[in-house]
């Protein structure tokens, strides 16, 4: 482990043209360059005024102090071209190695090439065979590449797939440097690049007028050391541009200079530091990002642009003026959204955010996180009942937290970002508005917003193909999503069962503690709740949860406690036999009959999870019963005066992952007023849908 | 005022066909118990003893819907196959009773024994059938041109406004909506006239339908304007009695039951209204009907 307080952690204001040299504090002595020539004394001026320049331009601008370590900064200045839907940027970015590796190369996502042809790694896995428009191609070329020092770089770069080695895929650039980078040195990099928007937005791209920039700069893959996460040795994670998956990338610092029209209006992930109109109909705005994991950006003349206060976070809401009776909904989500996480999970760090509701024509842009600038989803005249937009605008937000600041490798393991936050998303709206109306509510209909998870998972045939132990674009017969999103989040709201509320959100607190801006794997959020429910309810669980995740998170099992039948036997034949028992007969008035009351439980899959049978008599006594759930069945047997009545296993159904709550209980008399109801309103439906069809 | 005695000769007519009514109202019922009472009983062995129909005492829980697994597949084919054999069947039952009906409304103070009701419904049937028909096909075909097209050409349209979508759909459906009533006018007028003639001829009475509706365009689609808008506002009433009715007794089901098919026979007595307004209508403007 590096300690960061011993280097000199540059900033990218530093990086000037000037100063483009790796600078290390351990690589230069003051006292050893005084004593050589002049020259080396001009040269020390020369450094000193601009250590000077840079202990003023390095004080954090956000932060008082930096969150992450500054493994990765970018300056850029970029002009948006309307005419040709391109951005010309000029690029200067800084990769220090933290490892104790000479590395010998460096390697950069280009993840706009993405959009180069059909027959790229991203058109490949939606399996679109038609060939794409020259509008709909997009593409990011390199102009100029070159080190810090002016060598050339471009001559020893190349496009590779570690992936899937598709050769026609060419979002990972591989740059091998002239020199090994030694442990603590700098890479600085001087780009000049043109990135093509393609105009079918899929997360990035151009609909007219419309913008929405991301994926749109070289940007570096991360260096990951042996031991940091599932490494066995060190190397750079850089992963290609998939259908199904989203990013990895370091915690950075960004210095954003965006040109564009007079009339648009820009949204972007970092704060905003300074506008001036150039005079020819353009502006000039000044951004400054820190500690977020990449930058993206969208300019449309058409936002409407509302800002509001939460606490320390200033709030900016960029809305098509039609959609105006939503801004309200949409500041409500994300101030729920902030209140609920930041008390549960940790404090969100940064004092803006800014977000999106993109307009229809521009709606591929929809629902998307980039940390402090996101996108929701709506559309004109939604009816308040349903929360879709609300759940959009508390999912996006929520990837601040499960991937901002706790920034998994979304491609690697994708559950810990789409999962762990399917799962918050769905506590904030079944919190707000309504435990069984998060989603709609309606009279007629409420669905609260954790049932969708349940029935997506549920409801898939494909539910046991494959583990959540898998990487994004692996996922077989289109259970990335189910898997991803709905699986994860049913299964933590099943632990959450288990262990209760408020250790799950004494995990996540933990868990935020220790991860934030950091890089945690799924093993590492497992040794967090291994840790914290020792802590909470020592070895009541066993010696840790391990056996929970392997069979949820690893495992292709499904879980089905089922009741799967009650007996009342009349002991009145062994009464008549059994001379121990005429004993007792002799005792018994003759009303006073004796059962054997027997409550049969099974394990209809694979899954085994402690749950709770609670078996109600007829004479009103109730029984709690707790159950490993690790035999296939299990027969809970009572002899006296009372018979059984009903038998629910999971009684308040909190082990959301049983693929079927309705063998979960048996009764003797069931209740059938809902299913009376329930078809007296089929036969009034009926009537008057085909009255509404006949002439 | 010919609108206004139109609507209360119409009124008085159709509560005079009472005995109509109840047909039409008996039929339905019965057609539809056909498919909702073995419905009930695939529900009921579906759920077997299980005790999660509680949480459906609230309402609809589509998590336990979902749970039924194979059998909600079941139950969703058999209520889709069902629909369009009751569609099929409404639309038979429809051509046959509304020949009763007509016939039943055609004179302001007649009433009418079942017998005779019957005998009508028999001897309009096919004429009705080949009204019922090709005003039906007319629909479908101006629903598609008028809803459907303009429809599927603004999802694939990247408008700059959204507003603008959203008002061509409302401006069609609304277009549509008109559209229909002119050709419900039709239809009745074709058939009000067809039970005056012994001759039965579909072709002749649309004729004449279509004659009548254009020649009193005015007082004609207002009359039954205002129908289609009382009957759309009855059905939104009975969806917002109905919807969020959830009785949780047995007493209160048989209530629910009771109230819900009351609805229904006051939904078929506005229809039989509307029949009757209209024949009310043409016998107002010529009685001899010597258009055709």
């Amino acid at each position: 482990m590096l300690n960061l307080k011993k280097k000199f952690i540059p900033q990218i204001s530093q990086i000037g043209e000037d100063n483009l040299q790796p600078i290390c504090a351990d690589k230069f002595d003051l006292r050893e360059i005084l004593l050589t020539t002049d020259l080396m004394k001009k040269t020390l001026l020369t450094i000193l005024s601009l250590m000077f320049i840079n202990c003023v331009s390095n004080s954090q601008i956000i932060n008082r102090e930096p969150l992450s370590p500054r493994i990765t900064g970018y300056r850029i200045e970029a002009k948006l071209n309307t005419e040709s839907q391109t951005v010309v940027g000029y690029m200067e970015a800084f990769w220090v190695n933290y490892s104790s590796d000479m590395v010998r190369d460096v390697q950069l996502h280009m993840y706009m090439n993405a959009f180069k042809s059909n027959k790229t790694t991203l058109y490949s896995e939606i399996n679109s065979k038609a060939s794409l428009k020259e509008t709909e191609k997009g593409r990011i070329d390199i102009q100029t590449f070159t080190a810090a020092d002016g060598a050339n770089l471009l001559p020893s770069a190349q496009y590779f797939s570690p992936d899937d080695g598709n050769l026609h895929d060419s979002t990972v650039i591989q740059v091998i440097l002239p020199q090994a980078v030694k442990p603590g040195d700098t890479v600085s990099i001087k780009v000049n690049f043109e990135t093509k928007l393609p105009s079918r937005i899929r997360r990035t791209g151009y609909a007219d007028d419309y913008y929405f920039i991301a994926q749109w700069f070289p940007k570096f893959g991360v260096y990951e050391t042996t031991g940091m996460r599932y490494r066995m040795t060190s190397g750079w994670n850089c992963h290609q541009f998939h259908a199904h998956s989203e990013f990895y990338a370091n915690h950075s610092v960004y210095d954003v200079k965006i040109t564009v029209p007079n009339e648009y209006i820009v949204g972007t992930g970092g704060l905003l530091l300074d506008e001036t109109d150039s005079g020819d109909g353009e502006k000039t705005l000044t951004y400054r990002a820190e500690d977020i994991p990449d930058f993206a950006w969208t300019a449309w003349p058409g936002y409407k642009v509302f800002t509001e206060q939460w606490e320390h976070v200033k709030i900016t809401l960029l809305i098509p003026g039609e959609r105006l009776e939503q801004v309200e909904r949409q500041f409500t989500a994300v101030k729920n959204a902030l209140e609920y996480l930041t008390k549960n999970v940790g404090p969100y760090p940064w004092p803006h955010l800014t977000f999106v509701d993109p307009p229809a024509k521009g709606s591929g842009a929809g629902g998307m996180e980039y940390t402090t600038i996101f996108t929701s989803a709506s559309f004109f005249k939604i009816p308040v009942c349903f929360h879709v937009p609300e759940m959009v605008t508390v999912h996006e937000f929520g990837h601040a937290y499960f991937m901002g600041i706790l920034a998994s490798n979304e491609f690697e393991e994708p559950w810990m970002d789409e999962g762990i936050n399917s799962f918050w998303e769905e506590r904030i709206m079944d919190h707000y508005w309504g435990e069984n109306s998060g989603m709609i509510d309606n009279p007629l209909l409420r669905i609260s917003d954790k049932s969708i998870s349940r029935i997506s998972y549920v409801s898939s045939g494909s539910r046991q193909v494959v583990s959540n132990n898998e990487y994004s674009w692996n996922y077989p017969h289109h259970t990335y999503s189910m898997m991803s999103y709905q699986k994860t989040a049913t299964w933590l709201y099943t632990l959450m069962g288990i262990i209760g509320e408020e250790t799950t959100n004494e995990i996540f607190r933990e868990y935020y503690r220790r991860w934030a801006f950091k890089h945690p794997s799924g093993k590492d959020f497992i040794n967090v709740v291994n840790d914290i429910v020792r802590n909470t309810h020592g070895d009541e669980f066993g010696p840790d949860m391990n056996w929970f995740f392997d069979q949820t998170l690893y495992g292709t099992g499904i879980c089905d406690y089922k009741v799967s039948d009650l007996h009342n036997i009349k002991l009145e034949s062994a009464l008549k036999d059994s001379t121990l028992v005429d004993t007792l007969k002799k005792n018994l008035p003759a009303h006073d009959t004796l059962y054997k009351a027997v409550a049969c439980i099974e394990r209809a899959g694979e899954v085994m999870l402690p749950v709770d049978v609670l078996i109600h008599f007829t004479n009103g006594d109730e029984v709690l019963e707790s159950w490993d759930g690790k035999a296939r069945y299990k027969d809970f047997v009572y002899t006296g005066k009372r018979m059984i009545e009903w038998i629910k296993v999971d009684p308040e159904y909190k082990i959301r992952m049983d693929v079927n709550f309705i063998n979960n209980s048996m009764t003797q008399d069931p209740n059938r007023i809902p299913l009376r109801r329930f078809t007296n309103k089929i036969i009034s439906l009926m009537q008057f849908f085909v009255s509404a069809f006949t002439l | 005022m010919k609108i206004f005695k139109a609507y209360e000769s119409g009124f008085r007519r159709s509560l005079n066909a009472w005995k109509g009514v109840v047909i039409v109202w008996f039929f339905s019922l019965l057609s539809v118990s056909l498919v909702a009472l073995p419905m009930k009983g695939a529900i009921k062995a579906a759920f077997g003893k299980s005790m999660v129909t509680d949480k459906l005492m609230g309402g609809l829980d589509v998590e336990v819907l979902v749970d039924l697994g194979a059998s909600l597949r079941i139950l969703t084919h058999f209520f889709s196959s069902g629909l369009f054999f009751l569609i099929l069947a409404g639309f038979l039952a429809n051509s046959f009773l509304a020949g009763g009906l007509f016939d039943t409304l055609k004179k302001s103070d007649n009433r009418i024994s079942a017998a005779e009701f019957f005998r009508a419904s028999a001897g309009n049937f096919w004429s009705f059938l080949g009204i019922s028909s090709i005003i039906s096909i007319i629909i479908i075909i101006i629903g598609f041109l008028v809803v459907g097209l303009p429809a599927g050409f603004i999802s694939n349209l990247h408008a700059d406004s959204e507003k603008t979508p959203y008002i061509i759909v409302l401006i069609s459906i609304l277009v549509f909506f008109t559209i229909v009533a002119i050709l419900n006018l039709v239809a009745d007028y074709a058939r009000s006239w067809q039970v005056t003639k012994e001759k039965k001829s579909c072709f002749k009475a649309l004729g004449f339908g279509f004659n009548r509706t254009f020649r009193t365009f005015f007082p004609s689609f207002l009359m039954m304007f205002i129908i289609m808008i009382v009957l759309v506002l009855f059905n939104l009433l009975v969806l917002k009695i109905l919807g969020p009715w959830r009785p949780v007794t047995g007493a209160g089901v048989l209530l629910l039951f009771i109230v819900s098919q009351l609805l229904f026979f006051v939904k078929v007595l506005i229809k039989t209204w509307r029949y009757g307004s209209v024949t009310s209508l043409m016998e107002q403007s010529n009685p001899d009907d010597n258009l055709v």
